[in-house]
């Protein structure tokens, strides 16, 4: 825990060029904290309720009582964009943390047991890198059908193996210095070893990895929305609500426009703060 | 080792993976909930047409009978008859595969005369303003999904300003290089972001490593040094990312696809995942790992080609 | 100089008068499709795309008039039906041709008829169920039947007995009769219809060029079609589609959503059309006494389904989806475009009060939890299940939504696993039969799965199939309308039509009621 501190602060006042990235890094952890803020009171920042129809006001341009307009509804895309805060926030969690979950698991098990355990591990990797990323979960949604679980669902299944294979690259890495070989002499178990020396060594990177995977996550899940494969509508989710105003776009350019900004704006957060962790933790040169 | 032996080993190599990969795609259809026979047939059919489609995809056989059914007619070339467009799936995919092809050339040649003199910018001006801006640029890029990155262009560049056909993949070279100008910038500029950040800090490596610190202690010309040295490395470096980002580049060419309705594989795919056509679904998924495959083994040997230190001994 | 102005003048008036414009020929049409054709064969067309088509590339012996519902001959220049309706005679017209050239003569309507009755084809053969044998001396055919059938003058004006070359067929590559109609249809089209199909770029591009031995005249006397060839190009996408027909590269986007009607009717350069359909949209409602986990199921009581159709604004429901480019189902067995449909009055108008008390003498508490099984992706779906959530609560219901694809919830129809799900129809035939049999008649397939078994309907329905003379049988037609309305195993909600938008240039399209696309007497204005 000291050690942990005190390299951290080491690091910081080590690297001039932080200095320069630091502020990049704030700005990333101010875009991901309001981000969560409106994740999780929507209500508290939503000028109306996200689904109801309102026929006095059919695709209004921005005003000042709908900043952002109203769909071909009346529903009011300042509030549904907001709303969709949190379904696009639950994404970037939902579809990461089992993939990381059973990544490390799997990726300690192989990288510290090898044998034909790492041999079988190898292969499947090989075969499911083989595939594009996309084509493999959009296939696995259309044998489960469209929908958010569902979606999740394809994701880990498909998302552990990078986990996976960074996690045993690190165990194998951290195995080869001496503190692990000495827990063995010791007569430690297996499992105090690798949870209790090996993991907490290793698990920096697969960290660094997952925050740019949430921001890719919530990429992912607004494509699948788009594409009519994820979040299905009434539902307001970014992707959802840029098909939706999709078919408006010379006439109501606002309703596609303001979810696809939501969006980059979170991932450019997520980037930004990925890119913060990644310089503080990862030792350079 | 010699190229062909080392192409000979690769090959070898593959066979297991796509035993793997042949299993997964099987498997898939497996997953199904229910009866596929149902998930796939009209509303309209009756029990005896059911029982006739149940037949005709095998159904009834066990699972690993099944299996060497599925294995035995693949390599036979049969991949089955779509149930969306009534014809062979291998005919199918053998019409629509060129368009995406075109596509994704044209959206690495785009991706290289975007990322590559970018980068080489960003790299010569480390932690300068260019530097900084570049690399802000490609962040957003980062963040912004493919899809929208295409409504942008569509909505502006064809809808509004007409520059460009909506979409469509046109007759000849010529129409398929003004209608596929936007799909493929716009899978390019998301591509061009990926491999721009790595391509970046290769370039530096290089600028930094002591044979080019060396050159130029003994005097060689800037020029010189950037064509002999640097451009050297950073090709073999872009061909390596490219290879790896080709997973990448395909889902950016089947979302593409869609949005600018280019009548290529992405579109057949997701064409086929809302009309249930299993048969279609598993073709088109091993289309994929094929060209993904065939890809990485092209860019091993380019890369052995361009650098042979790489080359196993 | 007076005389010339006053010419002038006259002139002007004259064409002022007359808009109807003198046809052109010639031109390729392009029109933007929202599915493409998989197998363009009489016999083997099941999917819309594949059936709306089928009328352009082969003629039947009949056809019927624009409305639907008058029969004219066809490749038949006259026909006849005898007394005791076991006998149909038709004389088959002189001179006419295939698309190669040969000519069109008895063996090829033999020929075509018994495919299209053969069981073991395509799913159309039970149409021609009444059948006994086709028979022709010379041009002269005869067709005798079983038993009385008073649908057999409109099948022959139907998509699946339309003509196809004997010779042709029989010289198509292939093993079975669908590889030689997949050989006939992508290698050597020949057809009878004013079309011949000349590539197809399988869910890309179709297209035709005119068929030169065509036996219809158009207007100016000469053979049509008018048009040298059209060009079909495949967009799924609605917005893509509308934004080719701005753009100016294709002529024609169909299938507009009811949303952007509005806003191309305003638009000078397009004629936005809606042409009259069959299509309803409906939502079967589980009559079962017990639902599917077993418990008692208050939707299978009359009253409580008759409450929830009192409780439906059908009116604000075509404002939500339609933009009021629709109207409330008049008759509950099918669109009043269909024949024998009865009513005129739309059914269950919005009655809060009647709702009210049908849903306390059906038993509805406070709270009552029903789900509505809904189409995952359908912008439509979502905003029926919206508002109909805000319309039921009114009466007490607490509306849960199920987001399925087709596949499952079509396996939920057949299961039972439902409470109420969405779903829409068109008639493949003139004839009411299809409809009234797929939503009423129990042995089809559970009245489109609501298990709603009316031993009455049923028996009205079997002598109907039977009843030759027309007035009896629209009698018959009329008391199951009455009937299947009073017990309400549906949501009646409302007939669309269909949303085609032209270029100015583009004349004398039609897509009838049935959805077949009509382009014979289509031209270009150049």
């Amino acid at each position: 825990m000291t050690n942990a501190s005190l390299s951290l602060k080491k690091r910081f006042s080590h690297y001039k060029y932080l200095r320069g990235l630091q502020s990049g890094f704030i700005a990333g952890l101010t875009i991901l904290g309001s981000s969560l803020i409106l994740a999780f009171f929507p209500t508290f920042f939503a000028p109306y309720d996200p689904n109801v129809f309102d026929f006095t006001a059919l695709q209004s341009p921005p005003t000042a009582l709908h900043p952002f307009g109203t769909d071909n509804l009346g529903r009011d895309t300042l509030s549904r964009v907001i709303w969709a805060y949190s379904v696009n926030m639950q994404m970037a969690l939902l579809a990461t943390i089992f993939s990381l979950i059973t990544g490390v698991l799997v990726g300690a098990m192989v990288g510290y047991y090898r044998g034909l355990a790492d041999i079988i591990f190898g292969r499947c990797v090989d075969a499911i890198i083989t595939f594009p990323f996309l084509v493999l979960v959009i296939a696995v949604v259309a044998v489960l059908g469209p929908g958010l679980i569902n979606m999740y669902i394809a994701i880990t299944l498909v998302g552990w193996v990078y986990y996976a294979r960074l996690m045993r690259a690190e165990i194998m890495a951290q195995m080869a210095n001496d503190y692990a070989s000495a827990g063995k002499v010791m007569g430690y178990s297996d499992s105090r070893i690798i949870f209790r020396h090996l993991l907490p060594n290793a698990i920096t990177p697969v960290i660094v990895y997952w925050m740019t995977d949430m921001a890719l996550a919530i990429l992912l899940g607004s494509s699948l929305g788009y594409l009519g494969l994820g979040a299905q509508p009434p539902e307001a989710e970014w992707g959802v609500l840029i098909a939706e105003g999709r078919n408006f776009i010379t006439t109501a350019w606002w309703l596609s426009l303001m979810p696809g900004i939501a969006i980059v704006i979170t991932g450019f957060g997520f980037s930004l703060v990925g890119d913060g962790i990644a310089d503080l933790l990862r030792p350079r040169g | 080792m010699s190229s062909l032996t080392y192409l000979f080993s690769r090959l070898l190599q593959m066979i297991p993976t796509f035993i793997l990969v042949m299993i997964i795609i099987f498997l898939l259809v497996r997953l199904l909930p229910g009866d596929p026979a149902i998930a796939m047939a009209d509303a309209k059919a009756t029990e005896a047409q059911l029982e006739a489609l149940r037949q005709r995809l095998g159904l009834n056989e066990p699972l690993w009978t099944q299996f060497f059914y599925f294995v035995r007619n693949v390599l036979a070339g049969d991949l089955g008859q779509s149930i969306l467009l009534k014809a062979p799936v291998a005919d199918v995919i053998l019409e629509r595969l060129p368009v995406t092809v075109f596509l994704t050339l044209y959206a690495v040649l785009f991706s290289i005369l975007i990322a590559g003199p970018l980068a080489a910018v960003a790299a010569l001006n480390k932690n300068r303003r260019a530097d900084i801006i570049i690399r802000g640029l490609f962040q957003v890029g980062l963040s912004t999904p493919v899809f929208y990155i295409g409504l942008l262009l569509l909505t502006f560049l064809a809808a509004f300003l007409r520059w460009f056909p909506v979409g469509g993949y046109g007759q000849t070279f010529w129409q398929h290089m003004y209608h596929l100008l936007l799909p493929a910038l716009t899978v390019a500029l998301y591509t061009s972001a990926i491999i721009m950040r790595n391509l970046r800090s290769a370039i530096i490596e290089v600028i930094d490593a002591e044979y080019v610190q060396f050159a130029r202690a003994k005097g060689l010309s800037e020029g010189l040094i950037l064509r002999r040295h640097v451009l050297r490395n950073a090709l073999v470096s872009t061909v390596t990312l490219l290879g790896l980002s080709i997973g990448n580049l395909m889902s950016g060419t089947l979302v593409t696809e869609t949005v600018f309705a280019v009548p290529g594989v992405g579109r057949l795919m997701l064409d086929a995942i809302f009309a249930r056509d299993y048969p279609l679904i598993q073709g088109l998924t091993l289309t994929f790992a094929v060209l993904v495959s065939l890809v990485f083994l092209l860019t091993d040997m380019i890369q052995s080609w361009l650098d042979p230190r790489l080359r196993p001994s | 100089m007076k005389n010339a102005l006053f010419a002038a003048v006259a002139a002007l008036s004259v064409t002022a008068m007359t808009p109807v414009q003198a046809v052109e020929r010639g031109g390729t049409l392009t029109f933007a499709r929202y599915d493409d054709s998989t197998l363009i064969d009489p016999i083997y067309a099941d999917r819309n795309p594949d059936i709306w088509m089928v009328s352009n590339l082969y003629d039947t012996l009949l056809r019927t008039e624009a409305d639907g519902k008058t029969v004219i001959p066809g490749l038949a220049s006259s026909y006849s039906l005898s007394e005791d309706g076991l006998e149909l005679k038709m004389t088959l017209r002189e001179g006419i041709q295939f698309s190669d050239g040969t000519a069109i003569e008895a063996q090829d309507v033999i020929f075509s008829l018994e495919r299209a009755r053969n069981p073991d084809l395509g799913p159309w053969s039970g149409l021609l169920g009444s059948v006994e044998n086709v028979t022709a001396e010379g041009r002269d055919i005869t067709i005798t039947l079983k038993n009385p059938d008073p649908t057999i003058v409109l099948m022959l004006a139907t998509f699946n007995t339309a003509i196809v070359s004997k010779d042709a067929f029989d010289a198509a590559a292939g093993a079975t009769d669908q590889e030689k109609a997949q050989a006939l249809s992508t290698a050597s089209p020949v057809g009878s219809g004013p079309f011949v199909l000349t590539d197809h770029q399988r869910g890309a591009s179709m297209n035709f060029v005119a068929n030169k031995h065509y036996w219809r005249q158009g207007e100016d006397g000469q053979p049509l079609p008018y048009l040298d060839a059209i060009d079909f190009l495949v967009i799924p996408d609605d917005a893509t589609r509308i934004l080719k027909l701005q753009a100016g590269e294709v002529d024609a986007a169909e299938f507009i959503p009811f949303a952007r009607v509005a806003e191309l009717k305003d638009d000078a350069n397009i004629n936005m059309e809606l042409f009259p359909s069959t299509r309803i949209i409906y939502s079967p409602i589980n009559t079962r006494e017990k639902t599917a986990n077993g418990e008692n199921n208050i939707l299978a009581s009359k009253e409580a389904r008759q409450a929830l159709n009192y409780a439906t604004n059908k009116e604000a429901l075509i404002q939500l989806i339609l933009h009021g480019a629709g109207k409330p189902m008049t008759s509950g067995l099918m669109a009043s475009t269909t024949q024998l449909a009865t009513g005129t009055e739309p059914l269950y108008q919005y009655d809060l009060d009647k709702a009210k008390a049908l849903a306390a003498k059906a038993g509805i508490q406070p709270g009552t939890e029903i789900s509505l099984t809904t189409l995952a992706g359908s912008a439509d779906d979502a905003i029926i299940f919206t508002a109909l959530q805000q319309m039921w609560s009114q009466i007490g219901i607490k509306l849960s939504v199920e987001q399925v694809d087709g596949a499952t919830r079509g396996a939920k129809n057949r299961s039972g696993e439902f409470d109420i799900h969405t779903y829409g129809w068109v008639n493949d035939v003139n004839d009411p039969a299809q409809v009234a049999g797929w939503l009423g008649y129990y042995p089809t397939r559970k009245a489109v799965g609501t298990d709603w078994n009316n031993a009455e309907f049923n028996s009205l329905y079997e002598a109907s199939n039977k009843e030759i003379n027309q007035e009896k049988r629209a009698e018959q037609y009329a008391k199951m309308q009455t009937l299947y309305a009073e017990e309400a195993p549906l949501i009646f909600m409302y007939e669309t039509p269909f949303a085609v938008a032209l270029g100015n240039r583009v004349q004398g399209y039609i897509q009838t009621p049935l959805g077949s696309n009509e382009f014979s007497s289509t031209w270009i204005d150049q």
